[in-house]
């Protein structure tokens, strides 16, 4: 038996590195050795199955293909059966980019930046229970408050079936198109849409739990209960709510807020949704005390849909928030840091609309020139008397291309013209990859 | 009231686990998937992975790949192939059928990834169906993509390319 390994062992070496005669000769003995193997197998079974009562071939049957002949003798071969076969593994993956900022305002810094380095992990426990996760480091380097290391993502998955699976831990609120799929060679653009970043707050994730699942053909429901945003922590009104966020760290736990997305995805190339994000953030002014005993309710809502009809990529968002006792928040936020500027709104909304096309080069680089018109009012409503930054209500027009080295790895160029904040307007060049 | 609330909860409860018994994720078994081409299958043969082919087979992988050997079922005509690729993380295991360099039909038998399950409904794989391998090693039609399933899409991309090119070697 031994020699027999060794046989086919060298057999296999020799059949990679000879030249084309001996290989075939070699490779003829192994295939007359494999279909030996195979008839024995194939007798094998079939006296398993002579043993074997009715009853219990029954059951082997009802207990589904990977009990029995299924995967294995399928061809599955090799890595993807021994992976199957071993419930209880790893896997490593990542993302990053790096971008520079070229602004027409000369008083404007310029920048390239690593903005982000993002490690992947993965385990499963086994075929139900499996862990994700994502650390991310913004700006290359923490030093002196600036830059980041963050957890964006770290939670588990249950699956009872398709249409049930329990997740709990740190995830991405499942709102809008990019902050769940934001690796850079799946959005156009150096930089991401302005609405998903200031209306949406992305990369939004919150600690909780939540169920999810597909309940009919394409169609994708996510529900859940998981830390809301932080009114005591609110500041920078042109990002809109984006400074309330958490990000994880010690998230105050007196307001809890709701969930809810849909998502139907049945037909290949349309993708159509819509999510709402609600609850208080007044968090009892754990943060600020000015703020005990306000709700801060805050309601966030989305509809969203993708279309791909040959080379042509369309996609468009509208978002709408409402922001309770921004009145009281805005109070709070300028005594805090003694800027008058600091006023929260009590609405806010954006929407952009976006067309690409992808051209194939060669074997697998492509060339996808793009345009996108965003549109947003940070404080499209704020508290009686007072006013409104202007600036704040924009338009943005970006035209680039995206150009994919590897369906994995980008090369992006762009213009982005700012209407009312002309010291915005800026030209970008990126690179991304995911793995 | 209290009570009946826990009793309809342990019911679902108890319910799901069973279901969930049931459920592993093979959406087609192999047998059924060679019947669909075949009727009755013929034996398995084998294709060698040799230093002469290899480096196409990793043009088109992205990857080297993970086998010397590919099984495959041929009747003289047509030819069967069941590939594994990752998608994200996870294998997908897929099925063609190649007839006259045509992709006669694409199956998915095992999906294991938790997103991106969207590639085993028909909607998606008839897409496939008559597409070529071009002198670039593309397929000849378009595949339109689904969206958050972008890593699946592309997997299944590269098997139905990989099942074109491994039926033109075998009918060599």
């Amino acid at each position: 038996m031994k020699k027999l390994t060794l046989a086919i062992a060298l057999s296999t070496a020799l059949g990679l590195g000879a030249g084309p005669t001996l290989a075939a000769t070699i490779e003829e003995k192994i295939d007359i050795l494999q279909q030996e193997l195979e008839t024995l197998k194939a007798e094998l079974v079939k006296l398993k199955g002579q043993q074997q009562t009715p009853a219990s071939a029954q059951s082997a049957e009802a207990q589904g293909p990977s009990q029995g002949s299924g995967i294995s003798f399928a061809g599955a071969e090799g890595s993807a059966a021994a992976r199957n076969a071993i419930p209880g593994s790893s896997t490593l993956g990542g993302y990053g980019e790096m971008i520079y900022n070229n602004y027409r305002d000369g008083d404007v810094k310029d920048q390239l930046d690593f903005r982000r380095f993002v490690l992947f992990f993965g385990h499963k426990f086994s075929d139900r229970l499996r862990f994700f996760s994502e650390l991310e480091v913004e700006h290359a380097l923490v030093e002196g408050g600036e830059g980041a290391v963050e957890v964006e993502q770290a939670y588990l998955d249950y699956r009872i079936n398709d249409a049930f699976i329990v997740k709990g831990g740190a995830f991405l609120i499942p709102m809008g198109i990019l902050n769940e799929t934001h690796e850079p060679p799946t959005f156009f653009g150096v930089e991401r849409n302005e609405v998903e970043r200031r209306i949406i707050p992305s990369t939004w994730r919150e600690n909780g739990m939540g169920v999810h699942g597909e309940i009919a053909q394409g169609l994708h429901y996510d529900v859940g209960v998981v830390s809301s945003l932080d009114a005591g922590k609110f500041g920078g009104p042109d990002v809109g709510i984006r400074e309330m966020r958490t990000e994880l760290r010690e998230a105050p736990a007196h307001d809890f807020a709701f969930y809810g997305a849909l998502n139907y995805r049945g037909i290949p190339g349309l993708s159509v949704g819509g999510s709402l994000f609600t609850g208080n953030t007044g968090q009892n002014g754990v943060t600020d005390s000015a703020l005990k005993g306000v709700n801060a309710r805050l309601t966030l809502w989305d509809v969203h849909g993708q279309y791909r009809l040959g080379g042509l990529n369309l996609q468009a968002l509208y978002a709408r928030g409402k922001l309770g006792d921004a009145d009281q928040i805005t109070a709070a936020a300028i005594a805090r840091s003694g800027n008058a500027s600091e006023i929260a709104p009590s609405a806010f909304w954006g929407y952009y609309a976006q067309a690409g096309y992808h051209i194939p080069v060669g074997a697998e680089m492509e060339v996808a020139p793009f345009v996108r018109y965003d549109r947003y009012n940070t404080q499209a409503s704020v508290p009686s008397g007072l006013n409104a930054n202007p600036k704040n209500n924009e338009r943005v027009v970006t035209v680039g291309v995206n150009f994919k080295l590897h369906p994995q790895v980008v090369l992006k160029a762009d213009y982005q013209n700012y209407k009312e904040d002309n010291s915005k307007d800026r030209f970008n060049l990126g690179l991304g990859y995911m793995f | 009231m209290k009570n009946r609330l826990r009793a309809a909860c342990l019911t679902y409860w108890v319910f799901l686990c069973v279901y969930a018994q049931a459920d592993e994720q093979v959406y087609l078994a192999p047998e059924v998937f060679l019947a669909e081409a075949f009727g009755t299958p013929p034996p398995p043969t084998v294709l060698w992975i040799t230093a002469a082919i290899q480096p196409d087979v990793e043009k088109i992988l992205g990857h080297p790949p993970s086998k010397l050997r590919q099984r495959y079922w041929s009747d003289g005509i047509k030819t069967a192939w069941i590939l594994d690729e990752i998608g994200k993380e996870e294998f997908i295991t897929a099925g063609f059928i190649i007839n006259n360099d045509h992709i006669e039909k694409a199956r998915v038998l095992v999906y294991r990834e938790s997103r991106g399950g969207e590639v085993r409904y028909a909607a998606f794989l008839k897409q496939f169906e008559g597409a070529q391998l071009s002198d670039q090693r593309r397929l000849t039609k378009r595949i339109d993509g689904i969206s958050g399933a972008t890593l699946s899409v592309w997997a299944m991309d590269r098997m139905a390319r990989l099942a074109l090119y491994f039926h033109r070697q075998a009918q060599k």
